[in-house]
């Protein structure tokens, strides 16, 4: 790949992103429900950590073994953060219905 | 044993695992890294989403995202001019490397001075770590631990940038250097589109 057509690739990752980060704060500014919200918001961010590690990080250029080693290892970590979700509804519940277990 | 086995098992390489990373040490150091700080990132950002979902009333403060929006703005833009710069030292031009390196170092301190801005501004509403005008005391810390964190991480990348600059300039670093420093620069413009929705976006003024 020549240097002007590594450019005009950058610059199209560049644009989508930015009309990627504009949708998201039109929406932001929708009175949508908080967890259609974080649907969306973590839809775009997909789209935009794929573009960015496989063209601005250029993770694709390097061996099959790492960039597997590389995204399991990611989805794995990030996948298990959200062990979290269950707790922070129960502690939610609680104080607004004031039960507290015997 | 025979003369002919014994020199070979004199001169023959141990057999070796193949390797699956080929890549330079310092890259793959680099990528280590950000996989280390990805982790922890994930911990702010779970731990943000935690209290916020966890605490009833949870405030939405930001009437304005102008400024919010610019700080976006110009990190994305610099993540361009940092791969402007990979490009150009990919291609040994080295002047205009360091011209686009330090465009980016730029917009690194313009998104430093705009974030302490917004910070400003939150202080002057009255938002501490441990109080806030709204109610959840758990807002203020919350709100500034994501955002020191992220900020942390541009300020002194923006100082390390300037360092690689001139490194390279006097020939210490080379392009493989300047690529490093571009996955690293690339990493924390990422993470800063992760910080936007869940800690300026989901709490809107309505």
């Amino acid at each position: 790949m020549t240097t002007a057509e590594g450019m005009k690739k950058y610059l199209a990752v560049y644009v989508a992103l930015l009309i990627i980060t504009a949708v998201q704060f039109v929406i932001g500014y929708q009175n949508i429900e908080g967890s259609q919200l974080i649907v969306r918001f973590l839809t775009f961010a997909v789209i935009e950590t794929i573009l960015v590690i496989f063209f601005f990080m250029n993770l694709g250029s390097e061996t099959p073994g790492f960039i597997k080693f590389f995204i399991y290892f990611m989805v794995f970590v990030l996948a298990t953060m959200n062990y979290i979700w269950t707790d922070s509804f129960r502690l939610l519940v609680f104080r607004l219905t004031g039960y507290m277990p015997t | 044993m025979s003369e002919a086995h014994l020199s070979m098992g004199a001169h023959s390489a141990p057999p070796m695992e193949a390797r699956p990373f080929v890549m330079p040490s310092k890259k793959f150091a680099m990528w280590l890294f950000i996989m280390s700080d990805v982790m922890t990132f994930a911990a702010c950002v779970a731990a943000y989403s935690f209290v916020r979902n966890a605490t009833p009333q949870w405030p939405r403060p930001f009437h304005s995202m102008t400024n919010v929006a610019v700080m976006t703005l110009i990190m994305l833009t610099s993540s361009l001019t940092m791969l402007m710069a990979l490009v150009a030292a990919k291609a040994e031009d080295k002047p205009r490397a360091i011209r686009w390196m330090l465009f980016t170092a730029a917009g690194g301190v313009v998104f430093t001075l705009l974030h302490i801005r917004d910070w400003m501004g939150m202080m002057n509403q009255g938002v501490s770590l441990s109080h806030n005008p709204w109610g959840p005391a758990a807002f203020g810390a919350a709100f500034y631990s994501i955002t020191g964190f992220s900020l942390l991480h541009i300020s002194v990348g923006t100082l390390a940038l300037i360092v690689v600059a001139i490194r390279y300039k006097g020939g210490r670093y080379t392009a493989d250097d300047v690529e490093l420093f571009n996955l690293f620069w690339q990493f924390i413009g990422l993470v800063w589109l992760f910080i936007v929705p869940p800690v300026y976006l989901m709490n809107v003024a309505r």
